[in-house]
């Protein structure tokens, strides 16, 4: 669960999800490095994207400030 | 909606997946699929209709599902409908979504701007179009905006507000709640999936809905 990085906001993304894509975009637009984890990979990252939340896109900070979803949609479920 | 000039074709069609390859081939959720199918929301009433549309010169013979593994509307729906296939005695075939881009754009929802899935197709025995249904029925998508507007009211948010508008601070109580309030509703979304089945069956061949 610990992000490999701890210094990064870790993503956790389906890259066929609208609202991912978005946000992706958003944050290479901004500068913002993250590290991205494809839940659609992998039933590992699967599952521990669902002790974050429900759907995706979700961004945990390295503050442990969770976030699912981006600005106007509620994002895939998962 | 179906375009005159389609990517169905009879060929076309037995190139999708059948469902067990469907979920052998899947990297998630292979679980999920198997929970749902074990807990099928069919009743024989349900069994009974679609086994009489089936019977119809011009009922349906074919199944065209498009999905994606990953997705949870997908895990939900999907396996229902490989049931009703099979009491049914129809032939279901899935396309990946992400992989078949030509379908999909047939089956756009949302004004053309959305590629929501599921999207299930039903055919004659020729691969002629019969009716199909999308994601979630009429009333899961009334009953998501209702729950919506309800917690609005409880976070005293204004009636026009929207995940986009909301101040980032309320944002993810106002996501987390609404989740919250329409995971529990899933059984009854996967009951009223199946109902908008029926009804557009019923209505595209004029076959009175009951079984």
């Amino acid at each position: 669960m610990a992000p490999v990085n701890d210094q990064l906001p870790i993503v956790y993304t389906i890259r066929g999800c609208d609202a991912c894509v978005k946000l992706l975009r958003k944050f290479q637009t901004d500068g913002i490095v993250f590290e991205e984890r494809r839940v659609e990979l992998s039933q590992t990252l699967m599952d521990e994207a669902r002790r974050y939340g429900d759907v995706v896109p979700i961004v945990v900070w390295p503050d442990g400030k969770v976030e699912q979803g981006f600005e106007g949609t509620l994002g895939c479920f998962i | 909606m179906p375009q005159a000039t389609t990517a169905i074709t009879p060929a076309r069609f037995e190139q999708g997946l059948a469902y067990a390859d469907f979920v052998a081939q899947a990297a998630v959720n292979r679980d999920k699929f198997e929970l749902y199918y074990n807990d099928s929301p069919l009743s024989a009433d349900d069994i009974s209709f679609f086994r009489k549309a089936t019977a119809l010169a011009n009922g349906p013979a074919r199944i065209l599902a498009l999905a994606e593994a990953w997705c949870g509307d997908v895990y939900r729906e999907l396996p229902t409908v490989a049931r009703v296939a099979e009491a049914a005695g129809m032939e279901l075939r899935v396309f990946l979504r992400d992989e078949n881009p030509d379908i999909m754009d047939e089956f756009l929802s949302n004004d053309g701007k959305s590629r929501a899935i599921p999207v299930f197709v039903f055919y004659t025995n020729e691969t002629r179009y019969i009716t199909h249904f999308t994601e979630r029925s009429a009333g899961a998508h009334a009953e998501l905006a209702a729950i919506t507007n309800e917690v609005k009211l409880q976070l005293n948010l204004p009636p026009e507000a929207t995940f986009a508008t909301v101040p980032e601070s309320e944002r993810q109580v106002f996501l987390r709640e609404v989740i919250k309030r329409i995971t529990p509703r899933f059984p009854q979304w996967r009951k009223e999936s199946i109902e908008e089945m029926r009804a557009l069956l019923s209505a595209a061949l004029r076959l009175p809905n009951r079984g």
